[in-house]
């Protein structure tokens, strides 16, 4: 190839990186604030299913939990919300929970999860979720591992429900370790396991 | 002799050149997002504009790109549509950009965008490299919702999220996993195989 | 999702449980067009490997290196695609003149690769999941090994489908990707492996 060619290939190529590199430099300034404010929605709308009574939110970082503290009108702190991530079936399931000051479940959100779709996925829908309403201790275990249990798995979804349920458990077990002496039910025998294909 | 505009390059992409079925490209972003009607048809809408703005800018550009550094140029090119497609999605429709997630960057390497880009718009004028990219990218948008209308039907007993099939209805479940959509193309593809082979014997 | 970082579970989860062919949808150009032949196959299969582990290596270093500290997040789309077309050029270069024997073997398939959502979608979930170097090249690892692994069972099954009484309609590629849905849904039986 001629040298004059190569130069040419040269300056065309890198005059089309700089301007893309431009254009798109402008379209993330354009698009950023955009895309911050719809997360910070999206934020507040959970915040608000999880715990209704909220008024306002706001991130505390600490050391090995951190969590979102809940105020309400007057400032006064009426609960806290807790992100954690149990493992499920098909991966970790994040799970968006809410305490009041007593430690008693306000509401229940998933976020993500990789579960068996039409059976483990119906852990995120109100039937499930609404359960944990008010509860705490070991009335959050499944029915079927603890006497004290209340809350009913998900039909065929033994696993994605336990998941979720200990997670909540073992989260609230560990904030407020007054309420119960740590007792691990019954499992495994009659385990069933029928998710999947 | 090429007509200024010539609206075949329109009709070519949405049925005889279906890039889907016929010519068997941009195989990989359309069945991970065929599970739903809304995804299917965001992924689309999505292709159509990258494929529609590259082809214009790859045409307006073709007497300036020398040959030999065409492919990076297409290439950057291609990968700024889709990044403006990818990050204006993410501000207008968060819900549909984490839906399509990873399989929307991934637009970039779907073989019908470069192919169109070397094949048509290096070649061909603004107006019909605007019709090329517009044909097929409507001919895979309707293949990508065809798949996703057989998958979402049987799979959820629901359109576009609503239901259809009634409260009694058992999910056909393998449909809206990753099996049914090998199933459903590996039909469709069949099925359009033994339409040609029809048409054929009649000739 | 990954809530194992352990380096084997990486591995199994990208190989099997996750298979990037089977369960996530990508690299099927190749997938379905080469597996008719055993040794195409294989050789395809080796060639993905060798740069889907080395490209996603490079691509990590780009973006943790280059990109994060400027904020230049957004050229991730456009940087990884043509450092791994560049690499695949180079590299292809490189084995023709050190490896020639190499080079045989990989045939017309290296410079197919640069259009393999495979090597993309490893270096983007690489980001995405927010790996570590080591993370990374275990996760590129397993990926390739999964594509290997399913191009070459489908190939062993392909070659023998010659002599099945197969309608007409159905004859190349649509009973390809029948087969590739009955493969799909045996590795969803790996789906609950890591029920911890």
């Amino acid at each position: 190839m001629k040298k004059k060619e190569i130069t040419r290939g040269i300056v065309v190529i890198s005059a089309v990186a700089l301007l893309s590199g431009y254009l798109l430099s402008q379209v993330f300034e354009v698009t950023k604030p955009r895309i911050d404010e719809q997360k910070k929605i999206e934020a507040d709308r959970l915040n608000k299913e999880i715990f209704p009574e909220g008024v306002s939110f706001a991130e505390v970082d600490e050391k090995d939990l951190s969590y979102t503290a809940v105020y309400d009108a007057d400032k006064n702190p009426i609960g806290r919300i807790y992100q954690i991530r149990p493992s499920g079936y098909g991966g970790a399931i994040a799970v968006r929970v809410g305490f009041d000051n007593d430690f008693k479940v306000k509401g229940v959100r998933i976020l993500e999860h990789n579960e068996t779709p039409g059976l483990g996925a119906k852990i995120k829908d109100a039937p499930f979720l609404d359960q944990f309403k008010g509860k705490s201790g070991n009335e959050l275990y499944l029915k079927k591992y603890n006497k004290e249990g209340t809350l009913d798995a998900v039909t065929g979804a033994t696993i994605s429900s336990k998941a979720v349920s200990d997670g909540i458990r073992k989260l609230q077990e560990k904030l407020n370790p007054v309420v119960l002496p740590s007792s691990s039910g019954d499992e495994g025998e009659n385990e069933e396991n029928k998710e999947g294909l | 002799m090429k007509k200024l505009i010539d609206f075949r390059s329109f009709s070519l992409g949405l049925w005889k050149e279906n890039p889907i079925f016929y010519i068997m490209l941009g195989l990989c972003p359309t069945l991970a997002v065929s599970a739903t009607l809304k995804d299917a048809l965001g992924m689309g809408i999505a292709f159509v504009f990258v494929l529609t703005g590259s082809n214009i800018t790859v045409s307006l550009v073709r007497k300036l790109v020398p040959s030999h550094v065409r492919i990076p140029v297409f290439i950057v090119i291609l990968a700024s549509f889709v990044t403006l497609a990818d990050y204006s999605l993410a501000a207008f429709s968060p819900q549909l950009h984490r839906n399509l997630g990873v399989y929307l960057p991934l637009m970039v390497v779907n073989c019908i965008l470069l192919g169109r880009a070397e094949a048509f718009a290096s070649k061909n004028n603004v107006i019909n490299s605007t019709l090329d990219g517009l044909g097929m990218g409507l001919g895979f948008t309707l293949a990508i919702v065809i798949i996703a209308f057989l998958r979402e039907l049987p799979g959820q007993g629901t359109l576009f999220g609503v239901n259809v099939l009634g409260k009694n209805y058992t999910p056909f479940l393998i449909m809206i996993m990753p099996p049914g959509a090998f199933f459903v193309i590996g039909f469709l593809i069949a099925l359009k195989n033994s339409m040609d082979r029809r048409v054929k014997k009649k000739c | 999702m990954l809530n194992e970082l352990n380096l084997g579970f990486i591995f199994i989860s990208a190989f099997i449980v996750n298979n990037i062919v089977l369960i996530r949808f990508l690299g099927l150009c190749s997938f379905i067009g080469m597996s008719t032949d055993m040794k195409a196959s294989t050789g395809m299969g080796m060639a993905v490997t060798f740069v889907t582990v080395m490209a996603c290596a490079i691509s990590w270093m780009v973006y943790n290196y280059l990109l994060a500290p400027f904020h230049l997040e957004y050229l991730r789309t456009t940087t990884f695609i043509l450092t791994i077309a560049s690499f695949v050029q180079f590299e292809e270069i490189m084995i023709r003149k050190f490896a020639p024997v190499l080079y045989r073997a990989f045939g017309i398939y290296l410079p197919l690769i640069t259009t393999n959502c495979i090597i993309l979608a490893a270096a983007f979930l690489g980001i995405d999941y927010k790996l570590s170097f080591l993370q990374n090249l275990v996760y590129a690892l397993g990926i390739s090994a999964g594509y290997c692994a399913g191009i070459i069972l489908i190939a062993s099954i392909r070659e023998r489908m010659d002599s099945a009484p197969i309608p007409a309609g159905f004859k190349g590629i649509p009973i390809a990707f029948i087969l590739t849905g009955l493969m799909s849904l045996a590795f969803l039986g790996f789906k609950g492996l890591f029920k911890l």
